[in-house]
């Protein structure tokens, strides 16, 4: 509807010879606009595929592209293809990686090992050293 | 080499309180190395349960939000804790009441033995 009215609207315009009265619209319609982008879109995709082939080909490649980048976008669980492997071939994966892991190296996982508190292991001689002095303290606290 | 990634794992295992099974397997949900205690669910640790993961990974990531990286799942007696290393998949399995903050935080520290196994598995 819109289109058809901006589309009398223009007729009304040119035999006005362009001039500004009451049946002027203030803003440019905005639908018929929208139409024009949408026409230069589609024409774009087809265009971009259209090497030597025929136009039919073409518009049937572009729909079917738009299709299936539909499709991947979609998410639909109910449609997903669960593959599943069977006992065997699980058994027989799970044996390669065992011997791809025994051919690891070593050396890099064992010095990368960082942990927040560090091991003490001589306790006794921290524990055994002697108290500070009285002086010291009082220094210390003196502030 | 694996009894030493093994014993890595293991030593973790014990650490964190609740904790009953760290799992890296592929996406397809098989394994390259498992530590787990006797309180591990049999099912919980199953390829087809685990592959699930992929499948989740793939459609999430068409929500818009960007990659999925950690899928956390709370049942009523066990927390499912999923993290994407591709092409490998962390899986750790808990009781409710474990600390899952202590289990995200261990993401770094198996930093390497990831980073090492995905080799293995990229070869394939």
């Amino acid at each position: 509807m819109g289109c058809c009215y901006s589309y009398f609207c223009n007729d009304d315009r040119s035999s006005h010879g362009g001039d500004v009265n009451e049946r002027t619209h203030l803003l440019v319609d905005p639908v018929s606009n929208n139409c024009n982008v949408q026409r230069a879109n589609s024409e774009d995709i087809l265009t971009r595929n259209s090497n030597n082939v025929p136009k039919k080909t073409d518009e049937q490649s572009a729909l079917n592209k738009i299709l299936q980048e539909f499709a991947t976008n979609v998410i639909d669980v109910g449609a997903l293809d669960s593959h599943t492997l069977q006992q065997n071939e699980y058994l027989e994966r799970m044996r390669l990686y065992d011997l791809r892991v025994q051919r690891c190296n070593k050396s890099k996982i064992l010095t990368k090992k960082k942990y927040i508190l560090q091991d003490i292991p001589t306790t006794d001689k921290i524990l055994s050293v002697d108290p500070l002095s009285k002086d010291d303290i009082k220094m210390v606290c003196i502030t | 080499m694996a009894e030493e990634i093994k014993k890595i794992l293991q030593d973790i295992l014990t650490k964190v309180p609740d904790l009953h099974c760290i799992l890296i397997t592929d996406r397809d949900g098989v394994s390259v190395a498992k530590v787990c205690t006797e309180k591990a669910t049999e099912s919980g640790t199953r390829f087809g349960f685990i592959s699930t993961f992929g499948l989740a990974v793939d459609q999430g990531s068409k929500l818009g939000l960007g990659k999925t990286s950690t899928l956390i799942c709370y049942y009523s007696q066990y927390q499912v804790i999923q993290m994407n290393k591709s092409p490998l998949v962390l899986t750790f399995i808990a009781s409710k009441k474990c600390n899952t903050g202590l289990i995200m935080a261990l993401e770094n520290q198996l930093e390497p033995i990831i980073s090492e196994l995905s080799m293995v598995v990229a070869e394939t």
